[in-house]
């Protein structure tokens, strides 16, 4: 049935006109419109699209222009793709902006058109028969309060899904603000040298102390390291971590703890020497890899007697490198690393005290930028810096001519420091009883009170011996006394109350590694490879020794029931296959 | 034939317009290696204050003029030609910015942060339609505000939508302006301008997402009358409250209601309500009954969504930037991922320890969890209150514009034969 309306269209033969003119309009324009929209859509997406491809290959030709920076070609290269992604965009963008002009007079005129239509066609009035208005007010009220309630409901149960999704509890990472996962591991772990705190301690206990490397008994498997160096290997769960290099190479390994098989192997690039500059040669003795490495669980990191660092991650991709020049070092630098948090801190002391050439560095260990530099008013040194957990705080203790100094890790600030070194330091210092221990080689063995602020060399030195100290091999000391190793094999014991000489053994062997502690035992590895594990008491006793079978500089890495020991030119883990 | 003829040719002229839009590219792209000197960069003068004093003139002069027009004049037509005025200054000239609607984001702000002061300007367009609503009704949803003006526009073929559904929706609209609250006091986010769906439309920019979301929008709007204006907008919120103190409102009918049943549909956003006559005695006792439970459940639908809201703590906190750059950096410390973003690494730079990040977030998150306990409170609230609402018996004898959801567009005047009446139409139809 046709309204009144419907009949006065179709007998007024203009309305009728206008009318369908409008249809007509609306349609036209609402293709039009949505013919731009498609355009526009397509517009965005193939820039998108090609924005991925090309910038992809932008990025791949400015990371090999970083390598090699005199290629013009490349450099052209990169010009070119550059202009032509700047261009597109450029396009791009405009194409958009006349489509979204286009878009909005289509739709101005959609609209118009259609209310056209809707006031040319418009309907009267045509009110519903009579229903019972309290009935239809009742059941419309009791539609609407289900609703409400299925309303809340669904509120409801979209908040509970939300709070019991897992979340994280930022009070869970402790005073420090310390990575849990990097806290617990790094415990159980090795991740740099002589350990967690580079006191050479180990947390686990039961590890192995029979083995023969002649007969193979108690070796799980010994694996050939394709390049020598002198670092020691650090442990992070399955992996096991070495670097070596050569002159024509500077590599970084890493190892399945399980079967010994080599994972990967990273390359660090050797940054050329600038014309007219001699090119490095290190001591043979040195070599080109002798600082260990270091890792936070996430990435390893190794430095070279280059001065050039890599990052790698756990897969073996390289997350970053960068050069830090090479280091002014009268037998090769051979700090080793350490981390703190995301921080990789490099001790990095070349010259003489007055070239004011030294610095502590802290690269950030995610993109390899500095993330503070403090210059040292040091000479060339070869120890490594340790960070301890002083109280609350965490403290990085360096060692070199002059000075001991402690800084803040996070920021590189000094804290405290003490004149009392001279020559060429090389051994690392230890934090042991609140006391921190340094060692002047062939001279003396002194311990500072931590807690100072400033110049403590008047106030904090506990006590000093000057009978003797080692000159390459790091001090362990067990709370109650400070063991001491020479290169040529006297084993000395020292009371950490007052310094006194408790004992002292000779060896009759030349050692490198530094003396590990286990539990009340003291593993001491010597040059020949042979590991002597003596009782850390007040008297010497000797348990046992083990050969490898193999000469070995490095010092051992101990893990869960494990020891990891590199020689000259094998990794060799020790320990029952149970 | 005809009807063809037009189809052909409009199909034509379509295919010319659309070829404008890939000629562009005909056009020499810039020369980037053409010896161009590229001229050096100045900083672009701030709008000047004049303008924004001119903006709120334009604004009190368009509530004035909206409030006459809806009240004195009752004329539809002058009412869209204000609308469409309000959607060219307010929209498409001042790109819908500032707004009274994002301008409640900042009272807020500066009534929690003592270091933000709120420009005079801004506080006057948050004002004064509160104030024209509490006297003459919503006469700036009617033709000033250019989110409601674009919708109006648009609307061309309304379908009612079903009171249940309604009331339902509505409840968004309140939570929407409680989250808008949360993150302002926490200056953490101006959401409401943030996720504005038509600012795009109006600056012809933005991001594909809420492009998306505006044609959407506006595409429901063809047919619901609307949709952001019922259901989502949070100054709207307000708005309804006050129109139900205003000092004068808008009626249907100029003088009595003969209830024709003339204007039972003529209201595209369902805001007519019809004449209903009293309860049965045995429907009383039950209603009184519910309406009874229901005010009993009222403080424990607040506590609920308090304490729901103070749940979500960790959820809300992301809005504040402080918060989400300490989760980042957390999930690198952990190594759950090994790459960085550029928030995380401009933070490393900085130096700044990372315990104080993580303290900073923990206390933002404290914050989140005491606003969390208002808002979910606020939302109980009103979703107690509603139900309240709706178990409560309205006798009218006449047909009403409810003064809450009236938008007062006009368009139900011409419905009415008193206003024809008024109008002297009625002498065409004796004749």
């Amino acid at each position: 049935m046709k309204s009144n309306n419907d009949n006065i269209l179709q007998k007024t033969g203009t309305v009728s006109l206008w009318y369908r003119s409008a249809v007509v309009t609306a349609v036209v324009s609402g293709i039009f419109s949505l013919i731009v929209c498609v355009f526009l859509l397509g517009n965005h997406g193939r820039s998108i699209i090609v924005k991925t491809q090309q910038e992809t290959e932008l990025l791949d030709l400015r990371a090999q222009s970083r390598k090699q920076p005199d290629n013009e070609q490349l450099l052209a290269q990169i010009r070119a793709m550059d202009l032509q992604i700047r261009q597109q965009r450029l396009r791009a963008l405009d194409r958009s902006t006349k489509g979204g002009y286009l878009l909005l007079g289509g739709i101005v005129v959609l609209v118009i058109s259609l209310k056209l239509t809707g006031t040319l066609k418009k309907k009267l009035p045509a009110p519903h028969a009579s229903k019972d208005a309290a009935d239809e007010q009742i059941r419309k009220a009791a539609f609407a309060r289900w609703m409400m309630g299925a309303g809340v409901v669904l509120l409801g149960a979209a908040s509970l899904f939300l709070a019991l999704k897992p979340k994280i509890d930022f009070s869970l990472t402790g005073a420090a603000g310390t990575s849990l996962t990097s806290a617990e591991q790094a415990a159980k772990s090795w991740p740099s040298f002589r350990g967690p705190d580079g006191s050479g301690i180990s947390t686990h206990v039961n590890v192995p102390s029979d083995w023969d490397g002649k007969t193979g008994k108690g070796i799980l498997w010994k694996t050939k390291v394709p390049l020598v160096g002198n670092n020691s290997p650090i442990v992070w769960g399955d992996r096991i971590f070495l670097s070596g290099g050569d002159p024509n190479a500077l590599q970084v390994y890493c190892f399945d703890a399980a079967s010994g098989a080599l994972l990967w192997t990273g390359d660090v690039t050797r940054v050329a020497p600038k014309e007219g500059e001699d090119p490095l040669e290190p001591m043979e003795d040195t070599g080109f890899a002798a600082p260990t490495m270091a890792t936070d669980g996430r990435h390893v990191y190794a430095i070279f007697v280059t001065g050039d660092v890599g990052c790698f991650d756990f897969n073996g991709r390289k997350v970053w490198e960068k050069s830090l020049g090479i280091p002014d070092s009268s037998y090769g630098y051979a700090s080793s690393l350490a981390v703190y948090r995301n921080l990789l801190l490099i001790q990095y002391d070349q010259g003489g005290i007055e070239d004011g050439l030294s610095a502590l560095i802290a690269l950030d260990g995610f993109s390899g930028q500095i993330a503070w530099q403090t210059k040292r008013p040091v000479g060339n040194s070869w120890s490594s810096p340790i960070v301890a957990r002083i109280g609350e705080q965490a403290q990085v203790i360096t060692c070199a001519d002059p000075w001991v100094i402690a800084y803040e890790p996070a920021k590189g600030t000094e804290i405290w420091r003490a004149k009392c070194l001279k020559g060429d330091i090389a051994p690392s210092p230890i934090y042991s009883n609140g006391l921190v221990f340094a060692v002047e080689p062939y001279s003396k063995l002194v311990a500072i009170r931590t807690g100072g602020a400033g110049d403590v060399t008047q106030t904090h030195i506990a006590w000093s011996n000057e009978d003797t100290g080692p000159d390459i091999c790091s001090p362990a000391s067990n709370g109650q006394f400070v063991f001491l190793l020479a290169t040529e094999g006297l084993l000395i014991c020292h009371k950490v109350s007052d310094g006194t000489k408790v004992w002292e053994h000779d060896f009759q062997e030349y050692f490198r590694a530094s003396p590990s502690l286990v539990g009340d035992k003291l593993y001491l590895l010597s040059e020949k490879g042979r590991m002597f594990i003596i009782e850390a008491g007040p008297a010497y006793k000797e348990l046992t020794k083990c050969e490898l079978g193999e000469d070995c500089h490095a010092s051992p890495a101990f893990a869960d029931g494990r020891i990891f020991i590199r020689g000259m030119q094998n990794l060799y883990c020790i320990g029952s296959s149970n | 034939m005809i009807r063809s003829a037009y189809v052909i040719t409009g199909i034509a002229v379509l295919l010319v317009s659309c070829g404008l839009v890939w000629a562009v590219e005909r056009f020499p792209p810039p020369d980037f290696e053409g010896g161009h000197q590229l001229p050096s960069p100045t900083t672009p003068h701030p709008r000047q204050d004049i303008y924004e004093y001119i903006d709120v003139a334009v604004l009190l002069a368009a509530l004035g003029l909206a409030s006459y027009l809806v009240l004195k004049k009752r004329s539809r037509r002058a009412i869209f030609a204000l609308t469409v005025f309000s959607l060219l200054y307010f929209g498409f000239w001042r790109e819908g910015c500032i707004c009274p609607v994002g301008a409640t984001q900042n009272i807020v702000l500066s009534i929690f942060d003592a270091a933000y002061v709120v420009p005079i300007t801004v506080a006057a367009f948050f004002l004064l339609p509160l104030v024209f609503t509490l006297f003459f009704g919503r006469t700036f949803c009617a033709a000033v505000c250019p989110l409601g003006a674009i919708q109006d526009v648009v609307l061309c073929r309304p379908v009612a939508v079903p009171n249940w559904a309604e009331s339902g929706l509505r409840l968004l609209a309140y939570v929407y302006l409680g989250a808008a609250v949360l993150f302002a006091a926490t200056s953490s986010a101006f959401v409401i301008c943030r996720y504005d769906p038509f600012i795009s439309v109006f600056r012809l920019t933005g991001s594909l997402n809420i492009l998306i979301l505006s044609g959407c929008l506006l595409l429901i709007g063809v047919f619901i009358g609307r949709p952001y204006c019922r259901f989502l907008c949070p100054y709207g919120v307000i708005l309804r409250q006050l129109s139900r103190l205003s000092r004068r409102r808008v009626t249907i009918t100029p003088d009595e209601c003969i209830r024709c049943k003339l204007c039972e549909d003529a209201c595209p956003f369902g805001a007519i309500r019809k004449p209903a006559a009293q309860w049965s005695g045995q429907d009383y006792r039950v209603a009184k009954k519910r309406l009874a439970l229901l005010v009993l459940a009222l403080p424990v639908l607040i506590l609920l969504g308090g304490w729901a809201g103070s749940s979500l703590k960790a959820v809300t906190a992301r809005g504040h930037a402080t918060v989400r750059l300490a989760e980042r950096i957390y999930l690198e410390e952990t190594g759950v991922v090994t790459d960085t973003t550029d928030a995380s690494s401009a933070f490393r730079a900085t130096g700044k320890p990372i315990e104080q990040l993580y303290k900073d977030a923990s206390s933002i998150r404290a914050r989140f969890g005491l606003g969390g306990w208002f808002f979910g409170g606020f939302v109980g609230l009103v979703a107690g209150l509603k139900l309240i609402g709706l178990s409560v018996w309205r006798q009218r004898k006449d047909y009403e514009a409810d003064r809450a959801s009236c938008l007062a567009c006009s368009r139900c005047f011409e419905y009415c034969p008193r206003e024809h009446v008024r109008l002297n139409k009625t002498k065409d139809i004796k004749s």
